[in-house]
């Protein structure tokens, strides 16, 4: 008896000392936040994001914010054309009535060069404001690095890994009569995308007219192959450049900056962009990142890339007829050069406003907002999520989803995204560029014109210089 | 001693007695200062924001005429005035003449005139935000319900879709136009018609004219200056439209559908370029003023219209 006693002690003992770690870090976490925020509590600070099925979820995590410091967040939320303009206008306006604005990685070469956006140094190096546990190593390190900081300072933390995620038609790449067909006619088996090139197998082979046969059934409409992102503006040229161009071994910009538009490497890319446009819907030139789920979630095309968080608003049931029916994976790469793939990216940040007039208080928020804690319940709540924590991927809600193959998938384009270079003049050069890609994708310009136009339209835009900061 | 006649003249000065100099200055006083605050302020500080760097919210060096030399050797801006040419002389003649035509429909008393007046005015009293969307709704690629149940059905097109052809898109865009403006250039020259004396028809009835001879002779004489002024407040309208444009193609494929109005809110709110968007919004007022000026004199002395 006294044995089991000892035995009980013991390993009570042995509990005390191995297991605390966990509960009472989270409660120090809160204590921290309790005491820096005691000198703001009872101010209020006004936050700009933009609205995808990530920020739903963390609005309902906002206000425990409120209830640990005492600091009320007006948390605002617009579509990401809208938080775009509204959020720079307020920032390039010097008003300040946003104390906080979402940034899109590629806007913040034109904001730092404005200088409108609040170093974090400051805070950092500030022991009553830092918080000791924030763990940033944990953070996923190439989007991060390349995103929140420039210049020797710091301009916010992560807060959204917003990427690029090859999706498909599990069950029309699973029909045997498909998948048949498929061999017949290409000697591989139908299989998701890994190479560009299959990609491109695959966008031909589906492409059909109304009354063909698809997966055993006669179509109602016509059936596209593939759909991709093809409005001017929006992500479409960051599409082109990094899924396309990057993957075919060339590049938009040189490590110094200078534009290489008009290598071969880019002519072979947006030749591969123009065909692949010939198998999507007649509407692609209209198509935004948030008509390219939509279309995908319909059912009247075979794959696509698309941003991942709009895929989590898909994919699930009574929102699409095809839920559960989807499979995800890598971007592909260009055959031959699957060691030196790459996947379009959108790593963003949320940064204090240089004319914010609660900057403590907003840092105290910012900071919070990316700690684990947070993110876990972010994760947890939203039945998975974009994680910018390595962690994340080991939490029970990605680990043992139901949907596997897109976790999958979120990760191999996290590890090798990074933040595209900062350049003061990104507005006016996507927009030029995304025309060309238009104009290229549509057959108004051949591959070889695209890339001699859009040579020059960066040399003229760059004035000769660097394109980037 | 005065005249009776003297004595009539005199009357009404002695019933109203004369008003100070300054009276009528004071009644025009609330609208001058409004559109000097709304108006002549903000032109005069684009002008001057015109011959400066301002890029990002912040007024930088002067630079004259740099703004403009820039503009003017940019192949987009002159793009964008070839764009914003053809959409104003394809629509509003169509407008002008599809409206006249129905302004005589309607002044024969057609039956159930008094249920189709206000159902003309719905087009224009919608706004444009309203119009691109709805036209959106009929024709955008593959989900649209004229583009799915027409134009895809019946195979007149399948290759591309209207706003995403560079070919067809700006045309879509005159169409949605005359969409919207026609009904109100039409009860615009209706009102006219409606106040032209009937004397001069009686006249020429009783001379024998037939309806067109009446309509050449005297209609179009008698309409002109009401037509001058509608046309030209439309074709003004027509130049800077912005809102359908913005909704259904911002400018695109390419940029085959870039107004100078798309291409200065760009400039403005995309590119924060604000020196050259004002170069641009200026050079587009010295055009218009160019225009209406000569368009002024032109209407008065040819046309007996202001």
């Amino acid at each position: 008896m006294t044995r089991k006693i000892w035995c009980f002690a013991a390993a009570l003992a042995a509990t005390t000392v191995l297991a605390p770690p966990l509960r009472p870090a989270l409660a120090d976490e809160a204590a921290f936040y309790a005491k820096a925020a005691a000198p703001y509590k009872g101010t209020t600070i006004r936050v700009l994001d933009e609205i995808t099925p990530l920020q739903e979820t963390l609005s309902k995590i906002v206000p425990d914010f409120e209830k640990e410091t005492g600091i009320k967040v007006e948390w605002e939320l617009l579509n990401h054309f809208e938080v775009i303009n509204k959020g720079q206008a307020d920032m390039l306006s010097g008003r300040g009535h946003y104390d906080a604005i979402m940034l899109h990685g590629s806007q913040l070469g034109p904001m730092l060069s404005a200088g409108v956006i609040l170093p974090l140094d400051g805070f950092v190096a500030d022991p009553k404001l830092m918080d000791p546990g924030l763990n940033a190593a944990d953070f996923i390190a190439a989007p991060y690095k390349t995103t929140a900081f420039y210049d020797g300072k710091q301009y916010g933390f992560i807060n959204w890994n917003y990427n690029h995620v090859y999706w498909a038609r599990a069950d029309l790449l699973n029909d045997p009569t498909e998948k048949a067909a498929f061999k017949a006619k290409y000697g591989y088996d139908l299989a998701p995308a890994k190479t560009i090139e299959q990609m491109r197998d695959i966008a031909q082979f589906f492409t059909r007219k109304k009354g063909e046969m698809l997966a055993g059934k006669p179509l109602e409409s016509d059936f596209y192959g593939i759909v991709l992102e093809g409005i001017k503006g929006g992500s479409t040229f960051s599409n082109l450049w990094v899924n396309f161009i990057e993957n075919y071994g060339g590049d938009v910009l040189d490590k110094d900056g200078k534009p290489t538009f008009d290598t071969p490497q880019v002519v072979a890319a947006l030749k591969m962009w123009r065909e692949l446009w010939t198998y999507a819907p007649p509407g692609i030139a209209e198509y935004s990142l948030v008509d390219v789920p939509t279309v995908m979630g319909n059912g009247i095309a075979a794959q696509s890339l698309a941003w991942s968080d709009f895929v989590l608003g898909i994919d699930k049931p009574g929102v699409s007829p095809y839920a559960g029916k989807f499979v995800y994976g890598p971007v592909p790469a260009k055959a031959g050069n699957e060691a030196h793939r790459h996947a379009d990216a959108e790593p963003s940040v949320t940064v204090i406003n240089a004319a914010s007039k609660q900057p403590q208080a907003t840092f105290l928020f910012l900071q919070w907002l990316a700690d684990k804690r947070q993110q876990d319940k972010l994760i947890e709540m939203g039945q998975g999520g974009v994680p910018i924590r390595e962690s994340s991927w080991a939490l029970p809600a990605i680990k043992d989803s139901t949907n596997p193959t897109l976790f999958a998938a979120m990760k191999s384009s996290l590890d090798v995204a990074v933040a595209r270079p900062k350049m003061e003049k990104y507005p006016e050069m996507f927009d030029a560029m995304s025309g060309i890609a238009q104009q290229v994708g549509l057959g108004k310009m051949t591959p070889e014109e695209g890339a001699k136009e859009g040579q020059a339209t960066l040399l003229k835009l760059c004035g000769g210089k660097s394109c980037t900061l | 001693m005065a005249s009776a006649g003297d004595t009539i003249l005199d009357a009404p000065a002695r019933a109203a007695p004369r008003e100070p100099a300054w009276y009528p200055y004071l009644l025009i006083a609330p609208a001058m200062l409004m559109l000097v605050v709304v108006s002549l302020v903000p032109f005069l500080y684009a002008i001057w924001l015109s011959f400066h760097e301002a890029k990002f919210g912040r007024v930088k060096d002067f630079v004259g005429f740099d703004n403009y030399l820039t503009l003017l050797t940019d192949g987009r801006f002159w793009n964008s005035i070839g764009v914003a040419a053809t959409f104003v002389f394809i629509a509003v003649p169509i407008e002008f003449m599809l409206g006249l035509a129905g302004a005589l429909v309607l002044n024969q008393n057609v039956r159930g005139r008094s249920l189709l007046i206000p159902l003309l005015f719905m087009p224009a009293m919608m706004a444009p935000i309203v119009v691109g969307l709805l036209w959106k709704i009929m024709l955008a690629g593959s989900w649209g319900f004229f583009s799915y149940n027409v134009l895809e059905r019946f195979h007149i097109l399948t290759d591309t879709s209207v706003f995403a052809s560079p070919d067809l898109a700006l045309y879509a865009l005159i169409f949605v136009d005359i969409w919207q403006w026609t009904p109100f250039m039409m009860l615009a020259f209706f009102a006219g018609l409606q106040a032209l004396p009937l004397g001069p028809y009686r006249a020429a009835a009783v001379d024998g004219a037939n309806p067109f001879q009446m309509f050449l002779h005297i209609t179009l004489p008698l309409m002109t200056p009401l037509l001058a002024v509608i046309g030209l407040l439309r074709f003004i309208d027509a130049f800077k439209v912005f809102d359908t444009i913005y909704i259904l193609t911002n400018g695109g494929p390419g940029t085959s559908t870039e107004t100078p109005s798309i291409l200065a809110n760009k400039m403005t709110f995309e590119f924060w370029n604000i020196g050259e968007a004002s170069a641009l919004a200026v050079l587009v007022w010295i055009a218009f003023f160019a225009f209406c000026s000569v368009f002024y004199q032109v209407a008065k002395k040819r046309l007996n219209a202001f």
